[in-house]
């Protein structure tokens, strides 16, 4: 008797206890540790295999601004692996002509820079985000002191980089986000033309719903960031619509995100996001569809949209999911017509240090010589104007023709802003696009815009 | 008496230090882990986003403002906080029920079958799955494929019924009411568990005297085994209030807060790790603990009950 009455007590004793223990247990914390890149070796020896021949041709465009052999430079940076191979391959002729030693460590967590710099010793050079500009500041060197081509960089990079009058920053590679995906094999078939301006993208839209197509895959599911693949759409449209400085004025809190123009992208995209005639499954698809089942709705077969927006990183999965198809002919992007600028992801090269090596690879990554080993190694593009024309890969190719193009370039609003701005965005896109009042929606992203921005 | 105490040796008796030195490594711990971080989270709870000044920094002017308070303006009085209460109160009220109905139920009727523990085992096994996986589970249940197949369960037999498909998780009014039957279906078997022991206590004299007095099963049910087990189905209701009070994973998975469906323990969450707002987290946090507060306390005081009957 006495157990009987016992156990319901212990038992819910256990388990509650088992509760409180899982529930403060599994978090997992991915904890980003330094990870100590291997140094790349001194390069003294003049043997290289023929095939890379640098130490005379391209010595020309190098100028080794009184650095000597044995000259060590410290650098942090967030690449590894297969992106830190690239960095070396790019530049190893400035080692191999100079004699240059690099000493880099390889790291994705800023708190390490930030330890760092704080602690008054830095690393000669950064290589990281464009905010951390604005925050280091009074350490960095000028890049006019330091050798620069300036003429290589467009005039809006230089005034990305530019902090309190004075030019900080290095853009040293780029992606850009401002492309959609579709199928030119489906385009031959159905007789369509990639649209160039913003007003024959409408029309083509137009003629795929009359043809019986739904012309759209906006489904933009991603658990608990979902929200996201519609911002990036509505801040194109805003670039088409309103240009880069608008943009600008968003993150800085000088438009206001209820803004007429924010609203306007936003009926622009709603007018497709919402109706099943325009994308696939209407609000509630674009609201349930994976982003990643998004693109492959484009590229499966039979076709169940014509055209996806999404960044590069769609092409690697469609590579993925269907390994038969090729890019160029199964499926292949353009740039968002009519975009007067384009946005995406940049890193910066910053100098904490004036010495001749420093110099040295300032002045060589800003020169055509090193534009072109940036091309060639094809590391994303390089805001270096030289670079343009040195691509061998073809998206590499028609991704450097769009940023050639462009006015501007602007980061991603809702990651440059902020105090849980980007987070309040996704969820004005979402309420909006599952039927809530714009303008209420708009008034409370641009409350915690206001509150970040102040 | 005095002197049988002399007789015992001096380092069998307690002293002062002694009865301290038992509980130090008890203290040491709560201190560093319940004590110490509730302080801590109390204090950042005045503080402003990155803890650096004041909550009232955050104030903007022109807008209402609650001084030192001003996290916890946000915490009981912003747009999403308050529809973060009125869904917990939606929770509190279907789950618990929901629960505690469904598992004295099958309490009850498991008893009379012969397959008792496999039912139990079956009705239990949710209990084992962990909150992020059953959240998948049931993500691909109320699945709304766009195209032209329906790969979620739920969709799938509408369109076989004829019935067009139904966005169970984007659809307000219907995505709170989905999530909540998460909730039922994975701690039902708790509840079912504990009531069936409780089952077990009632004494089988009082029952047949019942049944011998011409009670039918629904009376014995009602006017016997309730009375009886109420201690136990307060125990389970308290207890469950707390654990709904803190449902974050299943949110947290299937909707991630959107489409009205934020509660609590998520936007907590999002406020701490999206938005690093660490003043508004802590605030929520406080506001969640003062809410579980008197159900704990009246959990705690059927526990002693309890043990001062026996």
């Amino acid at each position: 008797m006495l157990n009987h009455r016992k156990f319901p007590v212990l038992l819910v004793m256990l388990l509650v206890i088992s509760m409180v223990v899982t529930a403060c247990g599994a978090k997992p914390t991915p904890v980003p540790t330094p990870v100590p890149a291997p140094t790349t070796a001194p390069v003294t020896q003049p043997t290289q295999p023929p095939a890379v021949q640098p130490t005379k041709a391209p010595a020309a465009g190098i100028d080794c601004m009184g650095a000597k052999a044995g000259d060590q430079i410290s650098m942090l940076y967030q690449w590894s692996g297969a992106e830190e191979e690239n960095l070396n391959k790019i530049l190893k002729p400035l080692v191999d002509a100079c004699g240059i030693v690099l000493a880099p460590e390889s790291t994705r967590d800023q708190a390490l820079l930030d330890t760092r710099v704080k602690a008054g010793t830095p690393p000669d050079i950064a290589f990281w985000n464009v905010t951390q500009l604005n925050q280091y500041k009074d350490l960095l060197k000028p890049l006019d002191t330091l050798g620069v081509h300036g003429a290589n960089y467009a005039g809006y990079w230089q005034a990305i980089g530019t902090v309190g009058g004075q030019w900080l920053g290095l853009p040293v590679k780029a992606d850009i986000k401002t492309i959609i995906w579709y199928s030119p094999v489906a385009f031959d078939a159905y007789g369509y033309k990639v649209p160039t301006t913003w007003a024959e993208l409408d029309a083509l839209v137009e003629k795929m719903v009359a043809d019986g197509h739904v012309p759209w895959s906006l489904g933009m599911e991603s658990g608990d960031a979902t929200g996201w693949t519609g911002s990036d759409f509505i801040q194109d449209i805003m670039l088409v619509q309103k240009g880069p400085q608008y943009v600008d004025d968003l993150i800085t809190g000088k438009a206001p995100y209820n803004d007429a123009g924010v609203k306007q992208a936003y009926e622009t995209y709603g007018k497709w996001a919402k109706d099943p005639q325009y994308t696939v499954g209407g609000a509630k698809g674009t609201l349930s569809t994976g982003f990643l089942d998004a693109i492959y709705k484009v590229f499966a077969d039979p076709a169940e949209a014509m055209l996806v927006k999404q960044s590069g990183f769609a092409g690697g999965a469609v590579k993925e999911k269907f390994p038969t198809l090729k890019y160029g002919s199964d499926y292949d992007f353009f740039g968002v017509p009519g975009a007067q600028g384009v946005q995406g992801g940049s890193d910066w090269m910053m100098m904490f240090s004036d010495k001749p090596a420093v110099k040295a690879l300032v002045a060589y990554l800003s020169s055509d010589a090193g534009a072109a080993e940036w091309a060639k190694a094809g590391f994303d593009l390089s805001p270096n104007s030289k670079a343009t024309a040195a691509y061998t890969d073809a998206a590499l190719i028609k991704k450097g023709q769009i940023l050639a193009s462009a006015q501007g370039f602007t980061p991603d609003i809702g990651d440059t802003i902020p105090g849980g701005f980007g987070k309040a965005e996704w969820t004005a896109i979402v309420d909006f696009v599952n039927g809530a009042d714009l303008d209420a929606a708009l008034a409370a992203a641009a409350k915690v815009q206001a509150e970040a921005t102040q | 008496m005095s002197s049988r105490d002399d007789k015992v040796p001096k380092i069998m008796k307690q002293g002062r230090v002694a009865p301290w030195l038992y509980v130090a490594p008890a203290l040491i711990v709560m201190s560093f882990f319940i004590v110490y971080p509730m302080v801590s989270t109390v204090l950042l709870s005045f503080r402003n986003a990155d803890s650096t000044l004041p909550a009232t920094a955050a104030c903007i002017a022109g807008e209402p403002c609650w001084g030192i308070f001003e996290n916890y303006r946000y915490a009981l009085t912003s747009p999403i906080m308050l529809t973060a209460f009125r869904n917990n109160l939606l929770w509190i009220l279907l789950m618990v029920s929901g629960t505690v109905a469904m598992g004295l139920l099958i309490a009850v009727l498991a008893d009379r079958v012969r397959y008792e523990r496999f039912a139990k085992a079956i009705i239990f096994l949710p209990m084992a799955i962990s909150f992020v996986g059953a959240g998948v589970i049931w993500k691909f249940m109320y699945d709304y494929g766009s195209g032209k197949i329906q790969i979620g369960l739920l969709n799938a037999i509408l369109k076989t019924v004829g019935v067009s498909a139904v966005s169970w998780l984007t659809q307000p009014g219907i995505n709170n009411l989905a999530l909540i039957l998460v909730g039922i279906w994975m701690w039902t078997g708790f509840s079912m568990t504990i009531l069936a022991a409780a089952l077990r206590g009632v004494p089988t004299e009082i029952v047949e005297a019942a049944r011998v007095d011409g009670a039918t099963e629904w009376h014995v049910f009602w006017r016997i085994i309730v009375p009886v087990i109420m201690p136990t189905i307060a125990v389970v209701i308290t207890t469950m209030v707390i654990n709904v009070l803190k449902i974050f994973d299943i949110v947290y998975v299937m909707t991630g807060g959107n489409y009205g469906t934020e509660v609590i323990a998520n936007r907590m969450y999002v406020e701490m790790y999206n938005s690093f707002q660490s003043g508004r987290a802590t605030a929520i946090a406080v506001v969640l603990i003062l809410v579980i507060i008197p159900a704990m306390i009246y959990n705690i005081r059927r526990f002693q009950e309890q043990e001062a009957i026996r």
